[in-house]
Parts: structure tokens; sequence; C-alpha cells
């Protein structure tokens, strides 16, 4: 369950109250939706509320049955590691971590035992065509390999969302494919992926299309419309 | 991938800077380690001395402490009222004394004359006291001289060991190796030495006593009957010394706090930065489902290992850098008067830790609070 009621977020700039998100609200359904919108539409800021990164003004916001609105940041990162997954423009690699102990750090925060840990980070490596590429540093990796590291450590504790922030956004185009393919092989039954980009063409692959600007839903798509 | 793994790992990715940091705790806790050792060495030079000290009372003018040699302040008429409560306290021999410092910074020239009276040898002080050359009997008119004294200034039998400008007395025996304070000592006439300084007086008696006299009883008799003096037992000398080591300690730990403070602030400067630099790391870490403590922890951590490992080196540079004191001093003086005693080496790895400890809880508090948004550059 993914669900946004009323969310508004403000925030004081000097003497200057900016409103970058105002009165959202959506229920997530299962499957792949997109987010988009020009530059300032309020994206980052829909899916820092959405994520628990970042707390509303206004509204409720509820992941995985929480009411992450409500919740102190302990308790939404704990929310993060049961329900969700992340994966960001700039992967966001651990880089003092082989591909392998990125894959495996959500695991080690969920108390998972070492050797479970590593059998499982070895086979969502090998899922993303990785297995290979273990034991290298995201430093030794291309920008599409730390991507494809950043999704198998995003699906490390099988999420029910999915978060993908302009994923594809610093990749090449072939890469970029296989990138959101693999996000959009996970989005199928209950699980649902969250995906947030600014390329149309990206966004037609999912199932609908949510339009923000100026920090207001303004329209939603099914793909066929885009 | 274990936390420690995680410390290892971050530590070495910025290797040079947490190396320096590493060595300058470990030169910190050295100091630490070099300054306090010479209390412990004190200590344990002080308990082996007094363990082969044959006599059990040493009675002085009030006000003399342990470490000073006692200046000619009792007179003879004292010595005859001690002599006559002898039998009833149990008292078996009492040996006057006056005591000469001749001082020098070089060992070599620094000279500690012992008068004794006649009828009583070196033995009666250190009962092991055996004679290399020569005689142990100082009398009528000789010196006998301790075996690090006799190497360092070159003394050999027959040799004219001078006084004063009116007084030399020739070597007349020369004491074997006995890994203490009488190495360096030696031993006159009681009365050439009265001579040189120009008095009857004596500067201290050494009382012996019979097997079944009661140590502390006669030492407090002793003082109720004669106004003026302290009458020191061996334990009590032993504590008074262990009061004024302490003392010294405290300054010595005081001193070295300096270079603890200052390793301090490396280890809070290089963890400072290190999560300055790593900001966006811990907001990933965050955004993925780590808790604050779990940040802090691994903060902390990093502090807490560099501190030990610091501390660690710095104990070993300690106990190298006391053998080569010891081997110093054992030259010149015939003592060991550095040890890193095990408490020793504890207390400094304590003190470490807890260096580390405070150093790290600011930057790791600070780490575990950054908000997600804004570490990952989500504003």
């Amino acid at each position: 369950m993914l669900r946004a009621e009323n969310l508004t977020k403000r925030y004081r700039q000097g003497s200057v109250t900016v409103t970058a998100l105002e009165g959202f609200s959506y229920e997530f359904p299962p499957g792949p939706t997109a987010v988009v919108g020009p530059s300032g539409s309020g994206k980052t800021t829909l899916l820092n509320l959405l994520a628990g990164f970042d707390l509303p003004t206004e509204g409720a916001v509820e992941l995985g049955g929480a009411r992450l609105d409500r919740l102190g940041e302990d308790e939404r990162a704990g929310v993060r590691l049961e329900q969700a997954g992340f994966v960001f423009q700039s992967w966001n690699l651990l880089p003092t971590l082989t591909a392998l102990e990125n894959v495996a750090f959500p695991l080690l925060l969920a108390g998972v035992r070492p050797a479970e840990r590593r059998d499982r980070a070895l086979a969502l490596l090998d899922q993303v065509g990785l297995a290979d590429r273990a034991h290298h540093r995201p430093n030794q990796l291309s920008g599409g390999e730390q991507q494809r590291v950043a999704i198998a450590r995003a699906l490390a504790l099988e999420p029910a969302v999915l978060f993908a922030d302009e994923p594809t956004g610093n990749l090449d185009s072939a890469a970029g494919h296989r990138v959101l393919d693999l996000l959009l092989e996970h989005a199928v039954g209950e699980r649902r992926l969250v995906l947030v980009t600014h390329d149309l063409e990206i966004a037609a692959r999912a199932e609908r299309v949510l339009h923000l600007r100026d920090g207001r839903l303004v329209k939603i798509e099914e793909p066929a419309a885009v | 991938m274990e936390l420690v793994l995680l410390v290892g790992r971050n530590l070495t990715a910025r290797f040079t800077r947490s190396l320096f940091t590493w060595l300058g705790i470990a030169v910190a806790t050295a100091s630490m380690v070099l300054f306090l050792s010479f209390g412990e060495g004190l200590r344990q030079a002080l308990v082996s001395e007094m363990g082969n000290f044959g006599p059990q009372i040493r009675v002085v003018a009030e006000g003399t402490d342990v470490f000073s040699p006692p200046q000619p302040e009792l007179p003879p008429e004292m010595l005859e009222q001690i002599r006559a409560m002898a039998p009833e306290l149990g008292i078996r021999k009492i040996i006057p004394s006056v005591m000469l410092v001749r001082g020098g910074f070089d060992p070599a020239t620094s000279f500690f004359f012992h008068g004794l009276p006649e009828g009583a040898d070196p033995r009666d002080f250190y009962p092991p006291a055996k004679a290399a050359a020569g005689r142990l009997d100082p009398h009528p008119d000789g010196a006998v001289v301790g075996a690090k004294k006799a190497e360092l200034s070159k003394l050999t039998l027959g040799k004219p060991l001078r006084l004063s400008r009116e007084v030399t007395v020739p070597v007349v025996g020369i004491l074997e190796p006995a890994s203490g304070l009488v190495d360096s000592l030696i031993f006159v006439p009681l009365k050439t030495l009265q001579q040189v300084l120009g008095t009857k007086n004596y500067g201290v008696f050494m009382i012996l006593l019979d097997p079944d006299a009661k140590v502390e009883e006669v030492a407090q008799k002793l003082e109720a009957a004669i106004p003026g003096i302290d009458a020191q037992s061996t334990n009590e000398a032993l504590k008074f010394a262990e009061r004024s080591l302490r003392i010294g300690d405290l300054i010595r730990f005081g001193i070295s706090l300096v270079a603890l403070v200052v390793g301090g602030l490396l280890v809070a400067n290089t963890v400072m930065m290190s999560v300055y630099e790593r900001t966006r790391e811990f907001g990933v870490m965050r955004a993925i489902g780590a808790r604050r403590r779990f940040i802090f922890g691994l903060v902390l951590s990093e502090a807490l290992f560099l501190a030990l490992a610091g501390g660690l080196a710095g104990v070993l540079a300690g106990v190298l850098g006391s053998a080569a004191i010891n081997a110093y001093t054992r030259e010149a003086v015939g003592l060991a008067l550095s040890a890193v005693t095990p408490r020793l080496a504890l207390f400094s790895m304590a003190v470490a830790l807890v260096l580390g400890l405070v150093a790290g809880l600011l930057p790791a508090r600070g780490a575990s609070r950054i908000p997600v948004t804004e570490a990952l550059g989500r504003i």
C-alpha cells in the first residue's frame, strides 16, 4: 500500500515561503507508475515525502500500512528498510564496499546472517547480470553496471515499493533501456514501482503517468495516451 | 560484512590521514607511558631496596622525608637514650650514621658517602653484600665502594678518595654488584665522615630488632619517648614514598595530558573530516534504512579503532622506550628507574580509548543527525 492524501510541502527561504507540493492525493496501484513534470514541478519533493525522507507540512502518507507523517526519523528508516527500495540517478553506491557488499548492505541492516547475506547478494547480482563483477568496487564499474548494482541492492529485501528517481538519467541509451527493463521486471504482482523521470519516452513504459506542474498533480494518463 | 569491516574500509580508504592520526595517538600514548613509567620504576626499585634493607626502623630528625639524605641533627645524647631503652624494646643493634652527598648531574661525579660506626659493615644494611675485592669493613680509615660506583668513577683498591680538602681515604674494598642502590654507595668510617662534616651529631640511627619485636610498636614507643624524632618503619617509609610517588605521578600525568589532548584533537579532526566527506554515504545508508544509532556506532567505532590501534602502538613504543631508558640508568646508577607494569599499560590503553570516545562522540552525533534529504542533496 502506498497512498498520499492532500500532501503539501512548504519551505521557508528567507522571508519567502515556497510551496513545493500542494494537495497531492493519490493511491498508487500495483505495477509501475511514472511521475513526470518539468524541473521544479515537485517530483523530487513528492518522492522525498512518499519515501519518508522528509515530513509533509500537511497531509498524510501511508507506506505498507504505516503513517510516515506520524513517525520519527528512525521509525521511518525502519519502514523504508522493510517496505521500500531506492534507485537514484547518481547510483549512490557505498564507495568503499564491493558490489557484493553493497547489495548485501540492506541485508546487514535487516540482521540477516553473513552466509545468507552473501548467497542472496550473489543471486541478486546474477539476476542483474553482474555475478562476475561481485568483488569490484564501484569505481571499477561502468555507470550502467553501477546502476544495476544499485537495483540489485534495492531489491535485496524484496520491497513492496521500488522508488526510482531518474534512474537512467546518467546512462547511455542501451544501458538506460537495460536498467529500465530490470525495474519493470520487478514491478509485477502486488509490487509497485514509482518512477520519477522527465523523459516521456521512459514514462511511456509505465502503466500510468502522473503529471506534476508547479507542485500540483495536473493529469493522470494511461500509457496509450502518452 | 560486519561493522569492523566497514570501519576498516573507511579508515583504509583515507590511509595517509588515518596513518598520521594513528601515529599521533601512538606518540601521545607513548609519552604518557614513558612519563608514568618513572613512577612505576621508582616504586619497584623502592620495594626491592626495602626488601633487601637490613634495619627495620630508621630514626631521623622530625620532618626528614624518605628521599632526602638526613642532616646531622641527632645529638650523641639521643643515641644514649635509645641505647638505654634497647633491652626493654627488643632492639638488637643500633647503627648511628651520617650521610654526605656530593652531587653532580653526571653519575660519575656524584658520590653518596655512608658513615659506618666501628663494628658495623655494609652487611648490616644490605645483608647479601659481599666483597668482590679487598674487605667489607672500611675501618679504621678506608672506603668500601659499591660495584657501579667503582666502575663509573674508575675506583680500584688503594686508590685515594678525597672527601674534603683535609680528608682523603684509600679504597679498601669493592662490593659485588647487587642491582640496587648499594651499588652506588661508598661506605666510610663514621668518625671520618663526622670530621668532614664538622659535627659530632648523627644523621640517622638505623635500628635492627630482635625477631619477636613488633616494628610499629617499637617505632611508636621511640617517638613517644624522644621528642623531635621520626621513627620510620620500612612499611611507613614505603607508604610515605608511595604518597610522594603519587604526587609525582599526577604531575607527570598532567604534563603528558598535553600530548594526549593533542592526540584527541587529531582523532576528532580526522573523524570530523571523514564525516564531512561522507555526508552523502551516510545519507544513502539512512535512505536505505539505517537507523541513527547504526551511523553513530559506525563513526564512533572508527574513532575508537584509531584510539585502540594508536594506544597499542603507544604502549609498545613506551615499553621499548622504557627498556632504552633502563639500559642507560642501569649503566649509570645500577638501577632500572623506568617500568611499564601491566597496570600502567592497562591505564594507558584506557586513557587512549577514553580519548577516542570523547573525540568521536561529537562527529558521531553529527553524522547520525544529518537529514536524509540534505545528505543526498535532495532539497
